[in-house]
């Protein structure tokens, strides 16, 4: 019996490796590879933090087994090595984690700085964004400014609105104000790895870059209510040429005065 | 639910009850089988026999359940204009082979077969009133696979739905999701959510939409109400259901307008009984005349007249709803909108400021929405009673105060067709009036001025082109929009 809690805790250093073995295969991590630039930056932190805490895992595991062992297989009779209050042991068990924390702290920082730290951005996103998105309790609402103006914080004659899409190029950087207009959101694209808080009163930049056409899910990441789960929206990423094709036909309908409409479908 | 997981997690005795408390809360929480259309106060006001019938004359509450059902069981009212879903089709060529059976079917004329089906309901012929179910279907060429005939048999020339409801069906599971803890499992506008919200969630019982593009007396067209479910009302708690699929689209619009049509049947129905046979009308009548023979005449109009009646409703709620997709419905400017420009904004702002259609009287002069009107006290048109907060109140008894028009919210939409229907037409059930007798090209000097409102340079700026001395100077400084 005092062997079976050695071999207990042998066994789930054991799982734990051949589940990171078989798991990339299985597509049991994300919910796809990462689709934007800073999203192969993110999940590189993530395997390297995966890494460090399976190395540790798997150590103090069989440490805590082969004590466990040995405690069970020594001689009845023999006596036992107290080890509480060394200094030396402490000091090392403080420093080494602390070295490891430290290591990984200082790594991040450039990714987090390419995230959040404006300087940073891309120099063609800088003073570019290409819509508000302003999150409400319980939808996104979108506004780009008017063809070939830009971005204003407050709402100008001309900006385009819609709600719950929002067309940005692909394959080039890409900046969005975020905002909200009541409480605390977050604006989420699992598969670019963006993450935001969006914050009452600020408007927060939040840039990518796309590496695919496509559609991307949106979601709100933050509690926000009771409707929380409606917060769900579209990102459809497309050439650019396609993104200003999109808000010509946007700006179009939303000048429509239901005179040249009728029109054209009496054409056809 | 939290108690019963947080006593999960203490001791093992206590574990097994926690279980058993939350397998309890799951199974009497989550089901909606008991759900059921709620029953309006109007008609709770009418006599128990005028709600429950007598004898074989069905009364109020019966009719309803007659014609539409409850929620589990819809019935379907072939008479209204509201798309049911499947098709009706003739049996051409029926092989029985076992409990199996061949069936060739032809759709009907003005019918399409639906993509998928999953049981056919026998119309006429010898087995009618069965229901067989589809194991394949094809409807490209209508041919079909039926099991469980059990002996029921059917016959070259017998007409059958097939998939019949589908649309209604699944229009009815997606309200139930997405709309009913607002507006309510009959469409009353009063949800479990719904008392927390400004404006309240649309009652649809009264067939009345407020954001249409149909003239002031029609009714809401199908694509007004896709617009709504597409885009929500910005400015208010009706959110955007845009990521929904076209057909689960369209499913819950025809689902909405079955509701608003059984609220309707059900106000016109009460509205022909109350004058006579409410509590109210009941009790007064009584100082001169005997119960007895109340209920008697009562007995008479169920037996005699409703039956004409219950016709004449369904005949004007097929009218009324067919015409309001039609074109002649459609608000279509007589002319494009006149270019945006300070000269028609100021044309724009004397006209809102006219005396004639004085939309400063609700609006208030700069269009704050703090006109003289929002400070009077009404009564409710129908009780006389006086409400408890200044200002005007919509047909749902509800306070409506008119918009400020600088937020830059528009709630039926930012389109100048959208704000020229607002005009034309009003906005139904609320307090702000159609201006349908307004020239159109007035109408889009009233909308550039409104569009402009938001961006000027403080409240009221835009002059009014009627002070010729200030319109040049106007037009010179920096113009407040563009
Ligand atoms: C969070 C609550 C909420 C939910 C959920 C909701 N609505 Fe609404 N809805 C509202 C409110 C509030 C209004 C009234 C807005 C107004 O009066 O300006 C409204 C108005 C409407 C209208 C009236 C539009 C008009 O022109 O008058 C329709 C139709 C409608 N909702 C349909 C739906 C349908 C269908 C769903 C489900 C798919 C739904 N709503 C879900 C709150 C909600
Ligand atoms: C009797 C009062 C009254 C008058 C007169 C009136 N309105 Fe309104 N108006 C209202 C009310 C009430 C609402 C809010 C309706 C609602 O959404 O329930 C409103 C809403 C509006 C809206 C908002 C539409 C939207 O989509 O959000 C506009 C624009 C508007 N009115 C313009 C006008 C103009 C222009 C005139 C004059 C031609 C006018 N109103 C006259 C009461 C009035
Ligand atoms: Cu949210």
């Amino acid at each position: 019996m005092k062997k079976f809690w050695a071999l207990f805790f042998w066994f789930w250093p054991l799982v734990a490796l051949y589940l990171c073995v078989i798991a990339p295969g299985r597509n049991w991590w994300f919910p796809s590879k990462p689709l934007s630039t800073l999203g192969h930056q993110i999940d590189g932190l993530f395997y390297l933090i995966l890494i460090i805490v399976t190395v540790t895992f798997v150590g103090t595991e069989f440490a805590l087994g082969y004590a466990l062992w040995k405690g069970a297989t020594k001689n009845p009779s023999s006596r036992a090595w107290f080890s509480h209050g060394s200094h030396k042991l402490e000091i090392v068990w403080t420093i080494v984690p602390a070295f490891v924390l430290v290591f990984i702290s200082l790594t991040q920082l450039d990714v987090l700085a390419d995230i959040r730290v404006l300087s940073r951005f891309p120099d063609s996103v800088k003073e570019a964004p290409v819509a508000e998105v302003m999150a409400r309790q319980f939808e996104w609402r979108i506004r780009y400014p008017k063809p070939g103006t830009d971005l204003m914080t407050s709402p100008q004659p001309g900006d385009l609105y819609y709600v719950n899409e929002v067309h940005v190029p692909a394959a080039v950087p890409t900046m969005i104000n975020l905002r909200t207009q009541d409480v605390q959101h977050a604006f989420f694209v699992p598969r670019l790895r963006v993450k935001q808080d969006a914050v009452p009163g600020l408007v927060i930049p939040v840039w990518f870059e796309i590496e695919e056409a496509g559609d991307y899910e949106l979601l709100c990441a933050e509690l926000c209510g009771w409707g929380h789960y409606k917060m769900k929206a579209r990102i459809v990423a497309e050439s650019p040429e396609g993104v200003s094709a999109y808000l010509t036909r946007l700006e179009r309908e939303q000048n429509e005065d239901g005179v040249q409409e009728a029109e054209t479908a009496s054409v056809e | 639910m939290r108690l019963g997981l947080a006593i999960m997690l203490h001791t093992a005795v206590l574990k097994r009850a926690g279980i058993a408390a939350f397998l309890a809360i799951v199974v009497t929480g989550c089901s909606d089988n008991n759900a059921s259309f709620s029953i309006s106060e109007k008609t709770r006001s009418l006599i128990p026999e005028a709600q429950a019938g007598i004898a074989e004359s069905p009364g109020v509450v019966a009719l309803l359940d007659q014609k539409f059902g409850t929620p589990q069981t819809l019935k379907a009212w072939m008479k209204l204009p509201v798309q049911w879903g499947g098709a009706a089709a003739k049996v051409e060529v029926f092989a029985a082979d076992g409990g199996e059976a061949k069936v060739k079917f032809t759709a009907e004329e003005g019918q399409t077969f639906p993509e998928k089906a999953g049981f056919v309901n026998v119309v006429t012929g010898a087995g009618a009133g069965k229901t067989f179910s589809v194991s394949s279907w094809d409807a490209a060429t209508g041919e079909a696979v039926l099991t469980g005939l059990d002996g029921g048999s059917l016959a070259a020339g017998d007409i059958c739905s097939i998939d019949g409801g589908s649309t209604i069906q699944s229009g009815r599971v997606l309200y139930m999701r997405h709309c009913s803890h607002c507006h309510g499992t009959a469409g009353d506008g009063n949800g479990p959510t719904a008392q927390y919200l400004y404006p309240r969630p649309r009652d649809y019982r009264h067939g009345v939409f407020k954001f249409t593009s149909t003239n002031d007396m029609s009714k809401v067209s199908r694509d007004d109400l896709l617009r709504v479910l597409r885009y929500g009302i910005p400015g208010t708690y009706m959110p955007s259901f845009l990521l929904m699929k076209d057909d689960e689209l369209t499913a819950i619009v025809e689902y909405v307008r079955f509701l608003s049509m059984r609220g309707e049947f059900e106000r016109k129905l009460v509205n022909e009984l109350a004058s006579d046979f409410s509590e109210d009308a009941v009790e007064s009548r009584l100082k001169d005349e005997q119960r007895s023979d109340i209920v008697g005449e009562l007995a008479k109009f169920l037996a005699e007249d409703l039956p004409g009646v219950v016709d004449g409703i369904g005949a004007e709620l097929e009218e009324t709803w067919v015409a309001a997709d039609t074109e002649d419905a459609r608000i279509i400017p007589s002319v494009p909108r006149v270019p945006d420009s300070d000269e028609s904004r100021r044309r724009g702002r004397e006209l809102y400021l006219s005396k004639t259609l004085n939309c400063a009287d609700c609006h208030g002069i700069d269009g704050a929405g703090n006109g003289p009107q929002t400070m009077i006290y009404e009564k409710n048109p129908v009780t006389s009673v006086p409400y408890n907060e200044p200002g005007l109140h919509d047909v749902w008894d509800n306070l409506n105060q008119p918009r400020n028009l600088h937020t830059g919210i528009f709630r039926g939409g930012r389109r100048p067709i959208d704000l020229f229907c607002r005009i034309h037409a009003g906005i139904k059930g609320s307090r702000m009036p159609s201006f349908k007798n307004t020239p159109h090209e007035d109408i889009w000097h009233i909308v550039n001025y409104v569009l402009s409102i938001p961006f000027e340079s403080e409240p009221g700026a835009t002059g009014v082109a009627a002070a010729p001395a200030a319109a040049p100077d106007a037009a010179a400084a920096p113009a407040a929009g563009e």
